[in-house]
């Protein structure tokens, strides 16, 4: 045998075993798993959720309350959907699934924290902004700098002249006032690269300290999409957010959770295992 | 002039000679029944939905937006109309609301609200001056059916169960949360600095 075809096996060797340790996924089928409900939240950026004339659950954030302290309940959220997907709150017309669950599972070890999201997106969006991606995925990690941080999920990144918002300029895009966001993003498309991004006075694709990959496959009309980040450390709780673009949606048209935490070693709505 | 008067006043004054006082006074006591009766039955005709909305101006804007709305068809078929949150029920508060409605009489002769547009332009400045009415009165018509102890919170949404404990809390009335339920909101409603985030 050749040397150079000895040391190309090592090296083959060498990468199998990397990108293994990279993807050191956890055994899914015993990772507890939780439905969080991802939502079309219409024309609701933060100024309306500040506002108490449009938003009388105002009053409740002021007060430390959380988003899903008032409005998750019986595993379904208790929005008035009529209203919702309503000519003044959705003047682009509503997609026909306002509503659906995403199984979330979350695991860690010393070093990354994975999250996996199973779910399956509904056709009968209302907008076809995206046109490679069929479907993306996006979680989003607010710092303790962040308006509502630990109430709002992504919302205090979600603002009226941001684009495809009624009026708003088609290049801004989401930021925050104060405080940062960390953002990872799947896209469907082949090919199509994991965002390892930040959303402060605007949002930037990469550039991001996650160190975000992510993996995803469509089973059926099944999306199972594992984002791998580093892990924020044992014993700590992080507040995160939802996004699935399905259907071809861009902008604000996606569906969206609420504020929920994440456990690393430690209480949240989702607790990850640790392996 | 001064003459009749005098004249007048003194054939008032003098005993009668011709009726009994028995008679007067049964007189007097069933021409004020009468009265009265034909007074209430007078006022409670300007309480009835039918009355409200038949002007075009109340007809073709509230009562349409209304009609939507819980207050006018649930599961129950308890209906609120108008004068139900409009007109306090308690005679006091009734006819001192009664006289305050001539303004409204006045709007309607001179055309102050008689196309869309026009009722759309004031629609502000009509709900802000119904809402102070309200908040006045500590939400007292809404409370001739609502009350913070026959509420079951167990029963509410949580969303409402909630902001119904911060309203407890804070000593809040109902129409400081609950603008806009029979009614579309106005646009440009200004807000209460210290209300919002």
């Amino acid at each position: 045998m050749k040397k150079s075809t000895l040391s190309m096996m090592l090296l083959g060797s060498l990468l199998a075993v990397g990108t293994q340790a990279a993807f050191a996924a956890p055994d899914w089928a015993k990772v507890p798993k939780r439905d969080i409900n991802v939502f079309h939240p219409g024309v609701s950026p933060m100024e309306w959720v500040g506002k108490k004339s449009d938003h009388s659950g105002t009053a409740g954030l002021k007060k430390g309350e959380t988003c899903i302290g008032c409005h998750e309940e019986k595993g379904t959220l208790n929005f008035d959907f009529k209203r919702l997907a309503g000519k003044d709150m959705e003047p682009k017309g509503a997609p026909k699934t306002m509503m659906y669950p995403v199984g979330v599972q979350a695991a860690y070890d010393a070093s990354n924290l994975y999250i996996r999201l199973t779910f399956k997106a509904p056709a009968g969006g209302a907008d076809q902004g995206d046109k490679e991606n069929e479907v993306k995925a996006t979680v989003m990690f607010p710092d303790a700098k962040v308006q509502l941080a630990n109430q709002a999920g992504c919302w205090a990144s979600c603002h009226n002249d941001a684009r495809t918002m009624p009026g708003a300029d088609d290049k801004k895009t989401k930021y925050t006032k104060e405080g940062s966001y960390e953002l990872m993003q799947w896209k469907s498309a082949k090919g199509a690269k994991v965002a390892n991004g930040t959303v402060t006075t605007d949002r930037k694709m990469d550039g991001g300290t996650l160190g975000a990959q992510a993996e995803g496959a469509k089973t059926g009309d099944t999306y199972t999409v594992t984002f791998t980040r580093k892990n924020p450390g044992e014993g700590k709780t992080v507040p995160f957010g939802i996004a699935i673009h399905g259907d071809h949606a861009s902008g604000r048209f996606h569906h969206v959770s609420l504020g929920y935490t994440l456990g690393v070693g430690a209480d949240g709505d989702v607790k990850a295992l640790k392996q | 002039m001064a003459g009749k008067f005098a004249t007048l006043w003194a054939t008032l004054k003098k005993p009668s000679a011709k009726y009994s006082l028995l008679g007067l006074l049964a007189t007097g006591f069933i021409s004020g029944i009468l009265f009265w009766g034909g007074f209430n039955t007078g006022m409670e005709a300007t309480n009835t939905m039918d009355f409200c909305i038949s002007c075009h101006e109340m007809h073709d804007n509230v009562y349409q937006e209304y009609k939507k709305t819980i207050h006018y068809s649930n599961r129950t078929g308890v209906r609120a109309v108008c004068s139900d949150c409009h007109v306090p029920k308690d005679w006091t508060h009734k006819m001192i609301r009664k006289v305050q409605a001539s303004r409204e009489v006045w709007g309607k002769l001179t055309g102050t609200i008689d196309t869309k547009e026009k009722f759309e332009a004031k629609r502000l400045t009509l709900a802000e001056r119904e809402w102070a009415r309200m908040k006045a009165a500590d939400s007292r018509e809404c409370r001739n059916c609502h009350s913070f102890e026959g509420m079951d919170a167990e029963k509410q949404k949580m969303r409402g169960a909630k902001m119904h404990k911060i309203a407890q809390d804070e000593k809040k009335t109902c129409i400081d949360c609950h603008k806009g339920i029979a009614h579309n909101k106005p646009k440009g409603m200004k807000e209460d600095e210290d209300e919002d985030l």
